[in-house]
């Protein structure tokens, strides 16, 4: 296993492998994700499980940028990339916004939904990653690759 | 007749943009016949999905198609999950999506 995964097998603890605060805009998010991408790359970490992790990433930072920034890049996303002695791994992503409830989306691949041209990016994410969880008032989210 | 050639990740920001603004000129010109070839984009994001649906659906209604050619593996994982996979036909390479277009 990669150096870099050296958490705590005893108390659970987590690495912090990446730390960052990005402007809410597009180009920030690309940047960011590429980085993750690259990361995980140096750490070995499979191309399927890279791949997911990544989509993933986009989708909550874009999430984050869009309803918890309003597009206004003058606000911050904070994005951060933990792991656990297994290597499983962790992302954060924090907004300053009001957040929202999860639990109200609807099923976006079901009937008209599939035309739709939004609406899709929660469900993403739960599809591709194993643990999903928001965290206080919906403006943090919590996302687990094992 | 168009075929359109991405390259890199279909992703929010300058990438979609550019990609809305090239289908919105196809269809205000009337060219409904449209090839959009994925082999070198590696991912595909919720808006790049939802403009490519959206857009299936506008030309659909104008008697023609968007038909995806060569897309990558991480391409077609990605529709699959969402379920929009089915929506279009796929072919192996641009001229095979092209010839069944007549």
């Amino acid at each position: 296993m990669p150096a870099e995964f050296s958490g705590d097998t005893e108390t659970g603890a987590l690495s912090e492998l990446l730390d960052v605060n990005l402007p809410a805009d597009a180009e920030a998010i690309a940047t960011a994700v590429d980085t993750i991408s690259e990361t995980l790359m140096r750490l070995e970490v499979p191309e399927q499980k890279r791949f997911e992790v990544a989509l993933a990433v986009q989708e909550a930072l874009a999430n984050a940028v869009v309803h918890g920034c309003g597009n206004d890049p003058s606000k911050q996303v904070r994005c951060r990339l933990q792991s656990d002695a297994q290597g499983r791994i962790v992302i954060i992503v924090t907004d300053p916004g009001p957040g929202f409830r999860p639990e109200v989306l609807s099923d976006a691949t079901r009937g008209k939904k599939l035309y739709a041209d939004h609406g899709r990016g929660v469900y993403l994410i739960r599809q591709l990653m194993d643990e999903v969880h928001f965290q206080d008032r919906g403006n943090e989210i919590r996302m687990w690759k094992y | 007749m168009q075929v359109i050639q991405l390259r890199g990740a279909l992703r929010m920001g300058p990438a979609v943009d550019s990609f809305r603004q090239t289908l919105e000129e196809a269809l205000n010109s009337g060219d409904t016949r449209i090839v959009v070839n994925l082999s070198e984009v590696p991912m595909v994001d919720s808006s790049g999905i939802g403009l490519l649906v959206r857009f299936l659906a506008l030309i659909k209604q104008q008697g023609g198609n968007i038909k995806l050619a060569q897309p990558s593996k991480f391409a077609v994982q990605t529709l699959r999950l969402v379920g929009v996979l089915k929506l279009f036909e796929i072919f192996e390479n641009d001229d095979a999506a092209v010839e069944s277009f007549a």
